[in-house]
């Protein structure tokens, strides 16, 4: 039965499966990761500041985050920013933002959102008396922030933080609802120049399983090794 | 209690070395901040002026007033829930208040002009669940906010730190994390911890009511040092054996209201107030603590090694 099936055409799209496919999710995970890591964590220290303007704002960028669905916003963002950018410059023509940088945008903003709930957590899971320690030290918010509290959170943290980039890793296949070149779009493209759709899409699947597989087992591996001592 | 004479070239680093500080020599003129009067040598250390504190309808402070002198060493005790620990917490500011002013070594707490960090800074401060820094190593914990908060180079806060850790008697566990230190020990590495800032003052909140009972004695001990080389001290502590031998004051809280502020020879001989003689007579019979410190035991040999102080 499975001769009907032509399994060569993986081998000979290697190349560009991994070279451009696989290059490109791996590139959008780790800058939207990096980036959500950054401004997530920012996020979550906004909402703990418990300064009026800021707190709202956070947490109102959160809760919108999480109530609308991501597929529309991938979208609904690559057409509108063009012209959301050229309003704020004030050009007539929409300005050019590539489909990379829409998608990147994107997914680093909706990351940002996960990550400071994640944080959030992480963070007031620290006891008080250590704020209160390094505040009867001398040390300023921030210093109390990154010398004290956020080692700790971060330590706390590992589990969830790499299963929220695990899945990270499986939601840039979204991306291809912009027709883009990721590991997702890649096979599918192939699968449709040559008709292979089950072989093109098993092999995806197979690939994706096994990079997930292999990064859960790495998070169960690495928990308790990270965490602090108390 | 009456500051031990400093030798002008002290060979070890004292406990208690504020007045010996380098960095005091640019600081001390203006006080904890720049441009507010010193306290001179037996003057007012730590000023409590008729302060009053809300939790929202809920008053946790009532009109409370003491001072603290220089090199003068204040119990503060009372029944649970009083207020002590709020009391020494606004003297630092890490609580806030509504009423009343707070002055230390000078600097007005509530007030616009005060940088809180640099006045934190130079107030020492102990936990009951000593609040190491569970991430980072014994010295490092020694030494992150001398770096930090004061800038120091990262040697001479090394130098600083590990010197102090000598002087409470655990070198050996300069590169353990807290985690691998019994209560005690991570209690003594907490004042040392404190004192590496070079403090003008220190305030205790229960220091040893967290501790096993045979851990008690070693922390007690590294404080009655401290109190020797003249360290101003405020603590909040129910063993009143230690407090009875130690203490120079003694003031009794009970409902957020300053009931008794008396020397501790009239505390403990004939204590005013119904209430304090209650909390007296119930404290020394629960033994919660463990066995109280008494007098006798005080008087023998610390069973920690504390280097003597340089005399000549
Ligand atoms: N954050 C807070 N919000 C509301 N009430 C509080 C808060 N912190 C403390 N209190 C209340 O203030 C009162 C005084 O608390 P405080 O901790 O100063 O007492 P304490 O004398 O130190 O008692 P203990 O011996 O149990 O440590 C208590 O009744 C406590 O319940
Ligand atoms: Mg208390």
């Amino acid at each position: 039965m499975l001769s009907n099936f032509d399994f060569g055409v993986i081998l000979t799209s290697l190349p560009y499966l991994f070279g451009q496919g696989m290059v490109f999710t791996l590139s959008l995970t780790v800058m939207a990761a990096v980036g959500g890591t950054v401004i997530g964590t920012l996020i979550a220290l906004a909402r703990l500041s418990g300064i009026p303007g800021l707190w709202h704002l956070a947490k109102a960028y959160v809760e919108l985050c999480r109530s609308v669905p991501f597929v529309l916003v991938i979208f609904w963002f690559y057409f509108l920013v063009p012209y959301i950018g050229a309003y704020a410059i004030g050009s007539k023509t929409p300005i050019q933002v590539g489909a990379f940088s829409s998608a990147l945008i994107t997914f680093t903003a909706f990351e940002a959102a996960s990550f400071a709930e994640i944080m959030r957590a992480g963070i007031q899971s620290i006891p008080k008396g250590q704020t209160a320690a390094a505040q009867a030290l001398g040390m300023t918010y921030w210093q109390t922030m990154t010398s004290v509290i956020l080692p700790q959170a971060f330590r706390n943290m590992p589990p969830l933080l790499l299963t929220q980039k695990i899945i990270l890793f499986q939601d840039t296949s979204l991306v291809y609802v912009l027709s883009l070149t990721d590991f997702m779009g890649a096979p599918s493209k192939i699968a449709q120049r040559d008709g292979r759709l089950v072989e093109m899409y098993l092999f995806a699947a197979v690939v994706y399983f096994t990079i997930c597989f292999l990064a859960s087992f790495l998070v169960r591996r690495l928990q308790g090794r990270f965490a602090v001592i108390r | 209690m009456t500051a031990t004479p400093m030798p002008e070239t002290a060979v070890t680093t004292p406990i208690a070395d504020a007045d010996h500080a380098p960095e005091d020599a640019g600081l001390r003129p203006g006080g904890l901040v720049y441009g507010a009067p010193a306290a001179a040598p037996g003057e007012t250390m730590i000023a409590i002026d008729g302060i009053s504190k809300w939790y929202g309808d809920f008053q946790v402070l009532t009109n409370c007033t003491t001072k603290v002198a220089k090199g003068e060493f204040v119990v503060v005790c009372g029944p649970s829930g009083s207020g002590k620990s709020t009391l020494i917490k606004c003297v630092n500011a890490l609580e806030p208040f509504q009423k009343g002013q707070i002055t230390v070594a000078g600097t007005k707490v509530i007030d616009k002009s005060t940088n809180l960090p640099k006045l934190r800074s130079r107030v020492g401060m102990v936990f009951q669940h000593f609040e190491l820094f569970p991430h980072l190593s014994i010295t490092d914990n020694l030494t992150i906010a001398q770096r930090k908060v004061l800038g120091r180079s990262a040697e001479d806060a090394k130098k600083r730190g590990l010197d102090l850790l000598a002087r409470v008697g655990l070198s050996a566990h300069a590169d353990k994390f807290p985690g691998q230190l019994s209560g005690g020990q991570q209690q003594r590495v907490a004042i040392a911890r404190a004192l590496a800032m070079n403090p003008v003052v220190m305030l205790f909140d229960e220091p040893t009511s967290a501790l096993d009972p045979e851990m008690v004695g070693e922390v007690l001990d590294v404080m009655v040092e401290l109190a020797k080389e003249g360290m101003t001290m405020m603590v909040v502590t129910h063993e009143m054996g230690f407090a009875r031998k130690v203490a120079d004051r003694v003031i009794f809280m009970d409902r957020g209201e300053i009931v008794e502020d008396a020397r501790k020879e009239d505390f403990f001989g004939s204590p005013r107030s119904e209430r304090a003689q209650t909390f007296l007579s119930k404290i020394l019979q629960h033994r919660r603590y463990g066995d109280p410190i008494d007098t006798a035991a005080l008087s023998q040999p610390s069973r920690i090694r504390i280097l003597p102080m340089p005399s000549r």
